[in-house]
């Protein structure tokens, strides 16, 4: 079967006064249909460029490199021009954003954005796109969404224009939905609500979802495969159960341990030491190697390749190699060197 | 289905849908000082439309001018008459009529150039911003009663509607570096972004979602542009290169007495008290609409 989306190689390059930023730096995934996938990462990782690089909305001086390929319904979406391009965003691949006040357009009502994304790609009349809207908007569990698609979105509470985003994204039953961070900005009994009623859009109607988050917790809830970034690259791929339970990768395992665990009596969480090094000077070896409670000499040196380290689980790291090395762990070469040193 | 929800609770009660020109006009009416402004300025608004209605002589008619010249005001004038013998009176008001006009037209020229290159320039960017921007501070560079006078001098017995164009061309420069501004700070904003992700074009995205979001400054900026225009047409209109005879507009009918202005006092007088009033009213509002919109 081929996959719904099959990213290989993709490089997007951010070229600045400072220097080359390597954002995304060679991700190869794929999306199949009806599929939930999750990117998890720390701010600064590329999860959120590589979701703009497969809508291509990345603004110079950020560019897509040469030689990376974004497969999509048989398309190559890197050299597709832009009116096919136009063509397949808010229609065939659409997006949910974050910022559910920001991402909504201030000065016209919820009803008028939601029904534009069909006068875009529809052909249809403004009165059958405002009944689509509200259709949508009832889909998305807003109640009375006649008047309410008459309001402007100050009128409208977090979650309710977080709905209406999904309304928006929703409208033309797209094939994928790439959800960048789409609970962060909610209240945590709302942020259930929305994934809930995403999974429940996404069996309805068998649409594939890219869930972006820097919340383990969103993607232990929502997701059947997750891949981990880490200083624009994957470093570990796996199904969900699997990644749980063995997580291979250092620093899949200090997100983890860095989660609050009810029940257990901790005064302090666990973090991971140190900070993502700048993308314009990624260390030349293994990117995580200062901050790796594990790192010996050979990580600093050698780029790791993603080892296989069980069925369908990916790793970017040379523990795959010695593993008897995990019960050595220390002080990371941040600390060593003193905080900052990096 | 997850259905209705708590997060609903919250905003129940369904407000009516308020834009924001309506939450300007509602402000406005709340607030007595600017409440007075708008009918005052109503009123003479009023007074220009229906000038041919109100206006008890022809404004150019020239009854007797030995016997009917220079009156002072009384029951039959009551703003006196000018040294042609003319109501003035009724100049003033038709006066109304021309000297709002010139300042909507004028205006309305300055809001169409320069929303078109404040937003073309902030739109797109980079080197053609720069270069569309320098030029922009070339010309704002020359002070605007110098430009008009140079046209003016240079091409004399102007048609109004060439006086109008003038107006307004030399008076866009400021209210494009506002549009400019706005553009640049909207374009990156999340909802541009959301739009584009959901498969509008540039095109669309400028005037369907940066250009309204523009309205509350251009709004401000055409309020206080009347006013400025009504005092430049008359300051032109004084030194006797503005609206020419024997149309009136507040300006030349104080140009008219000017020569003798100690003695026919009523001929700047009056025509000087509407004009005031008319600018003092444009600001007000202008300023409170001002208010609304920054609070925001």
């Amino acid at each position: 079967m081929t996959p719904l989306l099959s990213i290989r190689d993709l490089r997007t390059y951010f070229h600045t006064e400072a220097g080359v930023a390597r954002s995304v730096d060679g991700v190869s995934f794929d999306i199949g249909e009806g599929e939930t996938v999750g990117i998890v990462g720390e701010s600064g990782c590329g999860k959120s460029v590589t979701a703009l690089s497969i809508l291509r909305l990345i603004q110079p001086p950020g560019r897509i490199e040469p030689g990376s390929r974004i497969e999509f319904e048989g398309k190559d979406l890197v050299t597709l021009d832009d009116d096919a391009m136009r063509d397949i965003r808010g229609n065939r691949i659409s997006m949910i954003f974050q910022e559910p006040m920001s991402a909504l357009n201030p000065v016209f009502t919820v009803g008028d954005q939601v029904a534009e994304v069909m006068r875009v790609h529809g052909g249809v009349s403004r009165r059958q796109a405002w009944d689509r809207a509200v259709e949508t908007l009832a889909l998305t569990g807003i109640p009375s969404p006649e008047e309410r698609a008459k309001q402007y979105p100050h009128q409208l509470s977090g979650g309710m224009r977080q709905r209406v985003l999904i309304a928006m994204a929703l409208i033309m039953k797209p094939a994928l939905i790439i959800a960048d961070e789409p609970t962060t900005a909610l209240d945590v009994t709302i942020q259930a609500q929305i994934l809930d009623l995403l999974l429940n859009l996404q069996k309805e109607f068998g649409t594939s979802i890219l869930m972006i988050t820097h919340d383990l917790g969103v993607i232990a809830e929502t997701t059947s495969r997750v891949i981990v970034m880490y200083a624009g690259e994957i470093v570990e791929e796996a199904n969900v159960t699997e990644l749980f339970a063995h997580p291979h990768h250092p620093y899949t395992e200090g997100l983890m341990r860095s989660m609050p665990h009810i029940g257990h009596d901790t005064e302090r969480l666990n973090v991971i030491p140190g900070t993502v090094p700048a993308p314009t000077s990624w260390p030349r070896g293994c990117r995580f190697f200062e901050r790796c409670r594990y790192s010996w000499d050979l990580p600093e040196h050698e780029h790791p390749p993603l080892y296989d380290v069980g069925s369908n689980h990916k790793s970017r790291c040379h523990l795959a190699k010695e593993p008897q090395r995990r019960n050595q762990p220390h002080e990371p070469l941040v600390i060593r060197e003193g905080a900052g040193a990096a | 289905m997850p259905g209705q929800t708590q997060d609903s609770a919250r905003t129940d009660s369904v407000k009516p849908r308020e834009s924001p020109l309506a939450l300007g006009v509602r402000v406005i009416l709340r607030k007595r000082s600017s409440r007075v402004a708008l009918f005052v300025l109503g009123v003479i608004v009023l007074i220009g439309v229906l000038a041919p209605l109100i206006a008890p002589y022809d404004p150019s008619a020239q009854p007797d001018i030995v016997a009917a010249k220079d009156l002072p005001p009384s029951i039959a004038h009551p703003f006196g008459t000018d040294p042609y013998s003319r109501d003035v009176l009724s100049r003033v008001i038709y006066g109304a009529r021309l000297s709002l006009m010139i300042g909507i037209l004028a205006t309305l020229v300055s809001l169409t150039f320069g929303v078109a290159y404040g937003a073309t320039a902030g739109y797109a960017g980079g080197v053609i911003d720069a270069i569309m921007m320098r030029f922009l501070d070339a010309l704002l560079s020359i002070p605007r009663l110098l430009l008009l006078l140079g046209v003016l001098v240079a091409w004399p017995h102007l048609s109004i509607g060439s006086l109008i164009v003038f107006l307004g061309l030399t008076g866009w420069f400021g209210l494009s570096r506002i549009v400019r501004g706005q553009v640049l700070a909207l374009k990156h904003a999340e909802f541009v972004t959301a739009a584009e992700a959901l498969g509008a074009s540039r095109r669309r995205i400028l005037v369907r979602h940066l250009l309204p979001n523009l309205v509350s400054p251009i709004v401000v900026a055409a309020t206080l542009g009347i006013a400025h225009v009504i005092v430049l047409e008359a300051g032109l209109s004084y030194l006797g290169i503005g609206v020419p005879q024997p149309l009136a507009s507040w300006g030349n009918i104080i140009y008219d007495g000017a020569d003798q202005i100690a003695r026919l006092w009523w001929m700047s007088l009056f025509p000087g008290l509407f004009m005031v009033t008319t600018v003092m009213t444009l600001n007000v509002l202008g300023e409170s609409l001002r208010d609304v919109y920054e609070r925001r």
